[in-house]
C-alpha cells in the first residue's frame, strides 16, 4: 500500500447514501408526466433511487414527444427498440454437426410489459434536473411501424435511420430514411434476433471443443519443417 | 423541419441565390467535394460528401459506418465478462472509460456495488483515460488547422499517462481492468508517487498549448464565431460532453448524478462558456484536462484502504431486470441500457454513444459555412469513428 | 531497368537497389481503428521516430507510397476502398497488416459487418499481431520488411514470380515458431510474423 488511508476520510466516504425505498423527486416526476399524458400511458414503473419506465400507446407515440418535450424534457438521450424474440440460435454455440436444440421461444417482456415483438425504447432527459425517462411503445408485429420523431427532436433522424436499417422499423414522416452504416446492398435487419452471426453457425465455437494441442507439446514432437508455414 | 427554423432556412435561400447569381454571371456550376472516407480530419473514416457553390457549403452529407463493427448484436452473443473485454474499443482513446458504465449496469442489476477502494482507482483510471483522450485532441486540433507542432507534444506527453495506466493495469490501450464487482487487481507499489509527477507534467503541457495555440491570433481568427451552436439546438440533437457546455449548458453527469464512483468526494469545477462556437469548444476540453488533474491528484491522496474486489460468485449470471447508466466521458455522455434475462450475457445493450448525437448535428451545423471551416468545425466537435459507428 | 526485365541485373546490383529501396520506403498510413493511434505513436510521435529507419510515413498520396500500413478494423463497406487505393499504388510494393482486425477480423470475427482479414482483398508481406500493438511492434514489423526487401530478387518479382526473400526463410519460420509458443506475446503485440506469397 503507497498510501496510509486517512481514517476521517475513510469514515466518511463509508457513508454513502443508500438508495432510498421511497423517491420524492422521481414520484413527483412521473405524477407530472402521469397528469400530462393521461390515457396515452398504458404502463408505467418507478424504481426508487434508480429510473422511470413509461409504457405508451403506439399511435400516440409522437404527441407523448411533443407532451415531455414542453413539460422540459427537452434533451434528447436516444432512440433505438428491443426485440423481444429469444434468439432462435442462442448464444451460437451450437455445435453445427449436433441436431439444433430445441429451444424455448415464448417472449417475455421487461418492464412495463408489452403486447408486441418488437418494442420502441427510447429515453427524454431534462437537463435542468437531469432526469430522464424511458419511454416504450409497442411496434406492430404485421407491419412495423410507427411516428417520426424528427419534427419533434431534430437528433432523431439519425437514430431512427438507425432503426429502421437494424430492426426494419418504418417511421412514418420521416425525410431521409437510409442506410446509415451498413452498405446499401445489404440484406436483413441485424438487430432482429432471428438474423444470424454466420461465422458463428459454420463452425463450432472455440469455447466448447476441447483445447488444442499446445505446440513443442508431446503430440508436437513429430512435426517436420514446413509445418510453421 | 419546421424547428430548425430560420437559420437554416436563410441559409438555403442565400445558397440558392448564390447560385443562381454565379451561374447567371460566370457560368459556373455547383461542385461536389467528397472528403474521406480515409482523410486525416476525420479521425478514421468519416466520409462527407459537401456540395459546394464557391467557396461555400449548400448542403452535407455526412456518411459514416465505414467503422461499423456490430457492437449491438455483438454483446448478445457474448457473456459479461466478454463484453467488457469488446467494449474498451468504442471510443479507442479512452478505452477504460467505455467499460465503467457497462460494468456499473451489470452490478446494479446485480445489486451490488465495487468497494470504496476500487471506485477510487476506477475513478482515478477514468480521469487518466480522460487526460489521455483529450490531450491527443488538442495536439491535433493544431494539425487540422496548420499548426504542426502541437501533436508532437501531445504525443510525448500522452506517452507518461499511458505508462501509468500500463503500469496499473498492464494494457497500454485497452486495459480491460474493470470486473463486476471490483477492479481486477490493485495498484502497483511508487504507482501514486509517478501519477503525482506526471500530472504535474500533463498541467504543464496544458499550459503550453494554451500559450502556442489558444493565445495564437490565426488559431483564434479560424475558430472564433465558427460553427456556432445555440443552447436549444445543442439539446435538440442530444449533443453532450464539452459540446453542450460550450454551449452554455451547465451539465456534467459527473456531478449532476449519483454513481458510486468518486468526483463527488473532490473539489472540481465545471466550466462551461457561453459561446458555443468552435473555440468555446475547444477552450472547453482544455479546462477539463486540467480539472481532471486536479481530481486525480486529490484522489490519490485519499485513496481507502480495503479490498479492490468483492464477493461475486465465478460464473456471473445476471438477475432479470433492465438497467440504464451513463457516464461523462471523454468524448460525452455514453450510456449503456442493459436488459437481461437471467442468463450469462445480456439479451439486448443499447450503448448510446456521444459521438453519434454529436455528429448528427452536422448536416444542419455545416450548412453555409466556408471548406476551410469545415475542417475546423469536424475537428472543434471532437469524435471518435469507433464511438460514432460503434 | 531492361536488365531487371529479363532478369540479367548482376547480383550486386541488386543488392544496392534494394538496400537503397529498403531505407527509403514511403509509407502511406492506413489509419482505420484503435491502431491507427498506436501507428500515429510510432509514425508521428518523438519517442518512437520511425525516421530513423529510413521511412517516410507522409506521401501526399498512394501513388508516391512504397508501403501500406492497414491498421485496424476493416469493415465490408470499406473493404472497396481499400482495394482501390491499394491499385493505386506503383510496383513494387509492399503490405504491412497491423492488428488483429487486420489480420483477421480480431475481436469482431462474428460480427456480420467486418471483413475477416485484409488479406482476403490485398497480398500482405507482414501480420504484426496485437490488439493493438504496441508502437515498438510495428516499428520490428517495419524492419522485418526491411530485411525482405534487401533479400528480394527483382528479376523474380517483374516475371510475376511474387517477391521471393533470398534468406529469410528461416528467420520467419523461427518467427511463426516464437508467435505460436509464446501465446502471451501475440496477445500483447509479439512477434510480427513474415509470410511469402
Amino acid at each position: 500500500m503507497a498510501n496510509p488511508p486517512n481514517e476521517e476520510e475513510f469514515q466518511l466516504s463509508l457513508t454513502t447514501d443508500t438508495p432510498a425505498a421511497t423517491d420524492v423527486v422521481r414520484d413527483g416526476i412521473l405524477a407530472r408526466v402521469q397528469a400530462a399524458l393521461g390515457d396515452k400511458i398504458v404502463e408505467s414503473l418507478l424504481k426508487p433511487g434508480d429510473d422511470i419506465w413509461v409504457r405508451v400507446r403506439t399511435e400516440s407515440w409522437r404527441e407523448t414527444a411533443v407532451i415531455l418535450r414542453d413539460l422540459g424534457f427537452s434533451y434528447f438521450d436516444f432512440l433505438s427498440a428491443i426485440d423481444w424474440l429469444p434468439s432462435p440460435f442462442g448464444r451460437g454455440e451450437d455445435d453445427p454437426t449436433e441436431p439444433a436444440p430445441v429451444r424455448d421461444n415464448t417472449i417475455r417482456h421487461g418492464y412495463t410489459g408489452g403486447d408486441t415483438r418488437i418494442q420502441m425504447l427510447a429515453r427524454v432527459v431534462d437537463p435542468t434536473t437531469s432526469m430522464g425517462i424511458n419511454l416504450k411503445a409497442d411496434v406492430p408485429d404485421d407491419n412495423a411501424h410507427i411516428e417520426s420523431w424528427t419534427t419533434v427532436y431534430a437528433g432523431a433522424n439519425w437514430h431512427e435511420r438507425e432503426a429502421w436499417e437494424m430492426f426494419g422499423i418504418t417511421f412514418d414522416g420521416h425525410p431521409d430514411l437510409r442506410h446509415i452504416y451498413l452498405p446499401t446492398d445489404f440484406e436483413g435487419f441485424p438487430l432482429r434476433k432471428d438474423f444470424p452471426l454466420l461465422a458463428r453457425i459454420v463452425k463450432p465455437w472455440p469455447g466448447i471443443v476441447d483445447v488444442e494441442p499446445m505446440p513443442g507439446g508431446d503430440q508436437d514432437e513429430p512435426a517436420q519443417d514446413g509445418d510453421a508455414q | 423541419m419546421t424547428l430548425l427554423g430560420d437559420r437554416q432556412q436563410l441559409s438555403y435561400i442565400a445558397s440558392q441565390a448564390a447560385d443562381a447569381r454565379v451561374n447567371l454571371e460566370l457560368e459556373t456550376e455547383g461542385m461536389t467535394l467528397n472528403i474521406g472516407p480515409q482523410h486525416p480530419a476525420t479521425h478514421g473514416t468519416l466520409r462527407i460528401i459537401a456540395r459546394l457553390d464557391g467557396e461555400q457549403v449548400v448542403w452535407v452529407d455526412p456518411s459514416c459506418g465505414y467503422m461499423h463493427r456490430g457492437y449491438e448484436k455483438l454483446t448478445e452473443v457474448r457473456t459479461y465478462p466478454q463484453v467488457t473485454a469488446l467494449v474498451n474499443r468504442i471510443d479507442w482513446l479512452g478505452s477504460f472509460a467505455n467499460e465503467v458504465p457497462f460494468i456499473l449496469a451489470a452490478e446494479k442489476l446485480m445489486g451490488i456495488e465495487a468497494p470504496l477502494r476500487a471506485q477510487h482507482i476506477r475513478t482515478i483510471l477514468f480521469e487518466l483515460s480522460r487526460i489521455a483522450n483529450v490531450s491527443l485532441f488538442l495536439g491535433d486540433l493544431g494539425v487540422q488547422l496548420g499548426a504542426i507542432t502541437p501533436v508532437f507534444m501531445a504525443f510525448r506527453d500522452r506517452e507518461y499517462v499511458l505508462n501509468l495506466i500500463e503500469g496499473a493495469t498492464g494494457g497500454r490501450f485497452h486495459p480491460n481492468f474493470d470486473r463486476i464487482g471490483g477492479l481486477k487487481d490493485d495498484l502497483p507499489a511508487g504507482w501514486i508517487d509517478e501519477t503525482r509527477t506526471v500530472m504535474k507534467k500533463l498541467r504543464r503541457f496544458c499550459d503550453e498549448i494554451e500559450d502556442l495555440l489558444f493565445g495564437n491570433e490565426i488559431f483564434q481568427s479560424r475558430t472564433r464565431g465558427i460553427g456556432v451552436i445555440p443552447r436549444d439546438i445543442a439539446l435538440q440533437y442530444g449533443m453532450s460532453g464539452a459540446n453542450l457546455r460550450a454551449s452554455g449548458v451547465d451539465w456534467d453527469l459527473r456531478r449532476d448524478q449519483s454513481l458510486p464512483m468518486a468526483w463527488d468526494k473532490v473539489d472540481w469545477k465545471v466550466w462551461t462558456h457561453p459561446d458555443g462556437d468552435s473555440f468555446a469548444r475547444c477552450w472547453v476540453r482544455l479546462q477539463e484536462v486540467r480539472e481532471s488533474t486536479r481530481i486525480v491528484e486529490q484522489l490519490v491522496d485519499t485513496i481507502p484502504a480495503g479490498p479492490v474486489m468483492t464477493k461475486v460468485p465465478r460464473i456471473i449470471k445476471v438477475p432479470e431486470g433492465e438497467a440504464w447508466v451513463c457516464t461523462e466521458n471523454p468524448l460525452g455522455e455514453m450510456g449503456y441500457y442493459v436488459v437481461s434475462q437471467g442468463d450469462l450475457g445480456p439479451f439486448r445493450v443499447k450503448i448510446r454513444s456521444a459521438s453519434f448525437n454529436n455528429m448528427s448535428i452536422t448536416p444542419w451545423l455545416l450548412k453555409g459555412v466556408y471548406v476551410p471551416d469545415i475542417v475546423t468545425i469536424l475537428a472543434s466537435l471532437y469524435f471518435i469513428l469507433g464511438d460514432i459507428d460503434r | 531497368m531492361g536488365l531487371v526485365d529479363r532478369g540479367r541485373l548482376p547480383k550486386p546490383l541488386t543488392q544496392l537497389f534494394n538496400m537503397g529501396r529498403s531505407y527509403s520506403l514511403w509509407v502511406y498510413q492506413w489509419g482505420l481503428a484503435c491502431c491507427a493511434i498506436e501507428m500515429g505513436a510510432a509514425f508521428g510521435s518523438p519517442r518512437y521516430d520511425v525516421m530513423r529507419l529510413g521511412v517516410i510515413p507522409l506521401p501526399a498520396s498512394p501513388r508516391q507510397a512504397d508501403l501500406v500500413v492497414i491498421s485496424g478494423t476493416v469493415t465490408d463497406k470499406m473493404a472497396p476502398v481499400i482495394k482501390r487505393l491499394y491499385e493505386q499504388m506503383p510496383e513494387p510494393k509492399y503490405v504491412i497488416s497491423m492488428g488483429s482486425c487486420a489480420n483477421c477480423g480480431g475481436p469482431y470475427w462474428d460480427s456480420y459487418s467486418v471483413t475477416k482479414g485484409i488479406d482476403q482483398i490485398i497480398p500482405v508481406d507482414v501480420y504484426v499481431p496485437g490488439c493493438p500493438p504496441r508502437p515498438e511492434a510495428l516499428l520490428e514489423g517495419v524492419v522485418m520488411l526491411q530485411q525482405r526487401i534487401k533479400n528480394e530478387d527483382m528479376g523474380a518479382r517483374w516475371r510475376g514470380e511474387g517477391s521471393q526473400p533470398m534468406a529469410l526463410a528461416q528467420s520467419a519460420k523461427q518467427a511463426v515458431k516464437k508467435q505460436v509458443v509464446d501465446g502471451e506475446s501475440a496477445e500483447r503485440g509479439g512477434v510480427p510474423v513474415v509470410v511469402d506469397h
